[in-house]
C-alpha cells in the first residue's frame, strides 16, 4: 500500500507546532506567540521552572521536575537528558496530534543540548514532519559549548527532517557592533521569527509556482553546513528590486555571496494580485546570477487577494557541500490519541520580517543561560561531568569562509582579491601616506560598496 | 629677437618626456616654438627608475622638439618631481648695522642665508627658497624693504628640498644626451608660472598639477608661495586601480580611463555596460560603467582629501580667493570638477597655460602645463624684473653644485 503522510494531504489545514526547547527555544517561542504568527500553536518546553513560569505559551512542559527540582540544567547535557527522559511521556502528550513541528533550541546549554535529540526523536514519533530550527553558541562562549552544540546538532540532525542551522556568531552581524545587546538578540530573534514564519507560510501557500515540502526538504539536505536565509519585503514602485535587495542584506547570505556555495535555493516569492511575471523573472534571474551555475533553483511564487500586500521574496538555502542522502525516512505513524480541542486554524498569511517585535529584554540566547542557577546537589543523579565528546562527533570545519568577515562586502564580483594588490606598482617605492599604501587601490583600502 | 631668449623647458615625465621651446618676449608674453615628446619609459612616479631608457627618451623628446621648432637645443630648464620633495616655511633674521640704519641686498641675502640654516637630512639639499614676506622692525607685510631704515630685518621663506642623488639622476639623464641643464626647478613651481596670473597669487589660489606619476601642488597666499609639496599619486594609481578592480591589462585600463572614464557617480544607467573590444592579447569583456566610475571616483576622491588634509592646518581656505586650479593629464578626466568642489568646498577650474600663444594644441594641453612653466620661469629669472616679490631671490645657490657636477 502507499502511504500517504497527513501533512502531504493538503485537503485539511495542517496542524502546525512550534516547540520551544530550553531558555532560547522559549523565548523565541514567547515571541512568535507575541508576533502571532497565525496557524502556529506554540509549545515552551524547559527544565527552568522560571522560565517557563514567565513564558507566554499556551502549552508548556517542565522537564525532570524531580532530575532538576525546576531548577534547570546548568548547562550540562547529561541533566538534559536525564530530565528528558524523566518527563517524556508529557512532552509526547503534548506534541501528539501535530502534522508540523517546529523544534526551536539554542544549542550549548544544558536543556536544549541534552534533550534535543530525546525531544526530537518524540516528535518523529508522532509522524509529523520535524524541522528543527537550532542556533549554535556564539564563539566566545568557549569551545565547550561549541562541542555541545555541535553533539547536539548531531543527535537532534537524526530525528529530524531538516536542521536549520542559525550561527549566533553570523547573526549577530545584523545588528550594528556597538548596539545594545537586547537589540542584538532581538534583531537575532527577528530574524529566526521571519524564517519560521516564511517556512510555515511557504510550506501552506498555494500558487501558481508552488514550492512545497519536497522542495524544502531538499534544498534543506542539500548542504552540510549552516542555514543560509534572507526574507525582504517591499511595497514600493520599486518593489521587486527592493525586496529582494533587502533580502540579500541579511547577514546569512553576505550580500548574497554565499549562495554561491549552496547546491539548491529555494526562492519563494509572494505578492498582490499585481506582482507580474516580468518582476518575477528579474528576481530570478539576479538570484540565478548570485548561485552558482550548477545550483538548482525552487521556485515558488504565490499572490494573496489583497492588492495591498508586499512583495515578500524568501531565500532559503544550505550552506556546504552536499550531504549523502540522510534524509530520515518519514515513519508515520498513528498519532496517539490525545485529544486536542478542534479551533479552527487560519491559514498562515504573508510573513511579515518588517513586524516590529518589541524589543525582549530578556536575550534569548545561549549567552542567557549562563546565569542559570547550579541545580542543587542532591542523591537522585549521579551528578558527573560528561566526558568531551569526541571530536568525530563534531560537524565538519565549516566550510565557508566568510563565516567571519563583519563588515559589509562589495556586492560585485569582480572585486574580490588578494588582500593586497598593488599591480604595477609591485616593484617600486611604494608610496604611504598617514600609514595607508597609496598604492593599493583605494576602493579595495576603503571597501567601497558599489552605488 | 635675441637667440637668449629662446628658454626650453624639459620634463622627464611618468608618461611622457617633453620638451617645449618658446621664445619669451619683452613683454612677458611667450610663443611656443615647438614641442617634441614621446612617450616615457624608465620613468615611476616621476622619477627614474631605468637610466638607460630614460635617456633614450629624452634624446628623442629633444630631437623632435629640435625638429619641430627648428632651434638647436643646447641647453635645458629641468622640471623635478617625486615623492622626496618637501618644503617647509622658516623665518631669518639679520641685524642692521647701526650707523647706516639702511637695508641693503646685503642684509637681504644674510636673511636669506639665515633662513636656510636648517637642519636638513644629510642626503638633501634646498632646491628653492622663496621669498614670502619681509618684516622690518616687526612690521609686517613688506614687500621690499631695500632701501627702508630699521634696525632688525626677519624674512619668511618658502625653502624646497630634495633628495640630492635623486635630483642629479635627472640632470645626468641629460647630460647623456649633451645637454646643458640650466637650472632644475620643482615641476609644482613651474606650472603655477602658466596656470595663475599675478592677480590670482594675490588673491590666493590653489594649483594642484596631477600628472601620470605624481601630483604636484602649491599654495600661493598674498602673492608668495604658502606651501608646495608632491603627493606620489596620480593617473598611473587610476589605471592600474582599474585594472585590478575590472582585471583587465594595464594598457587596455588606460585606453578605457581615457575613452570612457568619469569620476561621475550615478550618471550611468543602471546596469549599463561598456563593451571592450577584443584587442591583440585581449580577449574582449563586458565592464560594468558604474564600476568603473566608481574606482576613478574612489581615488580622486582619496586623492583630494588627502591634500585638503595636508592644507588644512597651514592655509585658511576662506583666503583662497581664487579658489582651485586644477592642471596635469589627469585633469582631463570627466567629472574631476565635481569631485574637487565637493572635497574643497571652493570654486575649482580646469585651466592650462595661459598668455601663451603658438600652436594651440600644445598650450590648451593641461599636459605642458609644467613645460610652458619652465620656459616663464627661465624667463622671468633671467629677467629678474617682473615679480620682484619673490621670484628675485627664487634662485638658490645650491643650483651651482648640481650644474657643475
Amino acid at each position: 500500500m502507499i502511504s500517504f503522510p497527513k501533512y502531504l494531504d493538503r485537503s485539511q489545514t495542517p496542524v502546525v507546532r512550534l516547540v520551544g526547547l530550553g531558555n532560547a527555544g522559549v523565548n523565541l517561542a514567547d515571541r512568535i506567540t507575541m508576533a502571532g504568527v497565525p496557524g502556529l500553536e506554540t509549545v515552551a518546553i524547559n527544565s527552568d521552572q522560571q522560565s517557563l513560569s514567565s513564558s507566554v505559551s499556551p502549552v508548556k512542559v517542565s522537564l525532570g521536575p524531580l532530575t532538576t527540582r525546576g531548577l534547570g540544567a546548568g548547562g550540562d547535557p547529561e541533566i538534559g537528558l536525564d530530565a528528558a527522559k524523566e518527563s517524556l511521556s508529557e512532552i509526547e502528550e503534548a506534541l501528539a496530534g501535530s502534522d508540523i513541528l517546529f523544534l526551536c533550541a539554542g544549542l550549548g546549554g544544558g536543556t536544549a543540548s541534552g534533550a534535543g535529540g530525546m525531544v526530537a526523536e518524540a516528535a518523529k514519533q508522532t509522524g509529523a514532519l520535524l524541522i528543527a530550527i537550532v542556533t549554535t553558541p556564539f564563539g566566545f562562549e568557549g569551545r565547550r559549548r561549541t562541542s555541545q552544540a555541535a553533539a547536539a546538532v548531531q543527535e537532534i540532525g537524526a530525528h529530524a527532517d531538516a536542521v536549520i542551522h542559525f550561527e549566533n556568531d553570523r547573526m549577530a552581524e545584523l545588528a550594528a557592533p556597538k548596539s545594545g545587546v537586547a537589540e542584538t538578540f532581538a534583531a537575532c530573534d527577528e530574524l529566526l521569527c521571519g524564517c519560521i514564519s516564511a517556512v510555515a507560510h511557504l510550506i501552506s501557500a498555494r500558487g501558481p509556482l508552488g514550492v512545497g515540502l519536497p522542495d524544502l526538504l531538499s534544498v534543506l539536505n542539500a548542504g552540510n553546513g549552516g542555514c543560509l536565509f534572507g526574507t525582504g519585503a517591499s511595497a514600493g514602485d520599486n518593489r521587486a528590486h527592493e525586496a529582494l535587495e533587502r533580502a540579500l542584506k541579511s547577514p546569512l547570505l553576505d550580500r548574497g555571496r554565499l549562495l554561491d556555495e549552496a547546491a539548491s535555493v529555494l526562492v519563494h516569492l509572494s505578492g498582490p494580485p499585481s506582482l507580474s511575471f516580468a518582476e518575477v523573472g528579474a528576481i530570478m534571474q539576479e538570484i540565478a546570477r548570485q548561485a552558482s551555475e550548477g545550483s538548482m533553483l525552487h521556485l515558488g511564487v504565490s499572490t494573496s487577494q489583497d492588492k495591498n500586500a508586499p512583495v515578500v521574496v524568501t531565500i532559503l538555502a544550505k550552506a556546504g557541500a552536499a550531504a549523502p542522502a540522510a534524509a530520515p525516512a518519514v515513519r508515520p505513524r498513528p498519532s496517539p490519541a490525545v485529544e486536542r480541542p478542534p479551533k479552527p486554524r487560519p491559514v498562515p498569511v504573508e510573513p511579515e520580517p518588517e513586524r516590529s517585535v518589541s524589543p525582549d529584554p530578556s536575550p534569548s540566547h545561549e549567552a542567557a543561560e549562563a546565569p542559570e542557577p547550579e541545580p542543587l546537589p542532591e542523591p537522585a543523579p549521579v551528578r558527573q561531568v560528561p566526558p568531551p565528546r569526541p571530536a568525530a562527533q563534531q560537524p565538519p570545519p565549516k566550510p565557508h569562509p566568510a563565516t567571519k568577515p563583519a563588515s559589509p562586502k562589495i556586492k560585485q564580483e569582480t572585486l574580490q582579491f588578494e588582500p593586497v594588490a598593488r599591480g604595477r606598482f609591485e616593484k617600486i617605492e611604494p608610496t604611504i601616506v598617514e600609514g595607508e599604501d597609496l598604492d593599493v587601490p583605494t576602493f579595495l583600502r576603503l571597501n567601497v560598496k558599489k552605488p | 629677437m635675441a637667440r637668449d631668449d629662446i628658454h626650453v623647458g624639459l620634463e622627464i615625465g611618468t608618461t611622457k618626456v617633453c620638451a617645449v621651446v618658446a621664445e619669451c618676449r619683452e613683454d612677458g608674453e611667450i610663443r611656443l616654438l615647438g614641442v617634441g615628446e614621446t612617450p616615457s619609459r624608465g620613468v615611476r612616479k616621476g622619477e627614474i627608475v631605468d637610466f638607460e631608457n630614460a635617456s633614450n627618451c629624452v634624446r628623442e623628446a629633444l630631437s623632435d622638439a629640435e625638429e619641430k621648432s627648428d632651434v638647436e637645443i643646447k641647453s635645458v630648464w629641468l622640471a623635478v618631481t617625486g615623492s622626496h620633495i618637501h618644503s617647509f616655511n622658516n623665518r631669518g633674521s639679520a641685524a642692521i648695522p647701526e650707523e647706516s640704519g639702511e637695508i641693503t641686498e646685503e642684509e637681504i641675502q644674510e636673511v636669506e642665508y639665515k633662513a636656510k640654516e636648517i637642519s636638513l637630512p644629510k642626503e638633501n639639499a634646498i632646491l628653492h627658497s622663496i621669498i614670502q614676506h619681509y618684516y622690518v622692525d616687526g612690521q609686517e607685510g613688506v614687500l621690499n624693504p631695500v632701501g627702508m631704515l630699521g634696525s632688525r630685518l626677519e624674512a619668511d621663506f618658502h625653502i624646497i628640498h630634495g633628495v640630492t642623488n635623486r635630483i642629479q639622476n635627472s640632470i645626468r639623464c641629460v647630460k647623456e644626451c649633451h645637454i646643458e641643464v640650466e637650472d632644475v626647478v620643482v615641476s609644482s613651481l613651474a606650472s603655477a608660472q602658466v596656470v595663475l596670473g599675478q592677480h590670482q597669487k594675490e588673491s590666493g589660489a590653489l594649483v594642484i598639477d596631477i600628472g601620470g606619476g605624481v601630483t604636484d601642488y602649491i599654495v600661493y597666499l598674498d602673492g608668495a608661495v604658502r606651501q608646495s609639496g608632491v603627493l606620489a599619486v596620480g593617473g598611473d594609481h587610476i589605471t592600474n586601480d582599474i585594472s585590478i578592480g575590472l582585471r583587465i591589462p594595464i594598457t587596455r585600463a588606460e585606453k578605457l580611463k581615457i575613452e570612457e572614464g568619469s569620476a561621475d557617480l550615478g550618471k550611468s544607467l543602471p546596469g549599463e555596460k561598456i563593451v571592450l573590444k577584443n584587442d591583440t592579447g585581449f580577449s574582449g569583456k563586458e565592464v560594468e560603467r558604474e564600476m568603473l566610475n566608481m574606482i576613478i571616483h574612489a581615488r580622486l576622491e582619496e586623492l583630494f582629501g588627502l591634500l585638503r588634509k595636508r592644507f588644512a592646518g597651514e592655509v585658511p581656505e576662506r583666503l583662497l580667493g581664487s579658489g582651485v586650479m586644477l592642471t596635469g593629464g589627469c585633469s582631463m578626466i570627466r567629472g574631476i570638477r565635481g569631485i574637487a568642489e565637493s572635497v574643497f568646498d571652493m570654486p575649482v577650474h580646469l585651466t592650462r597655460a595661459q598668455a601663451v600663444s603658438g600652436p594651440t594644441s600644445a598650450f590648451e594641453n593641461p599636459q605642458f602645463s609644467t613645460c610652458i612653466g619652465l620656459a616663464k620661469y627661465a624667463q622671468a629669472v633671467r629677467s629678474e624684473m617682473p615679480e620682484p616679490s619673490f621670484l628675485g631671490n627664487i634662485f638658490g645657490k645650491v643650483f651651482k653644485k648640481f650644474r657643475s657636477s
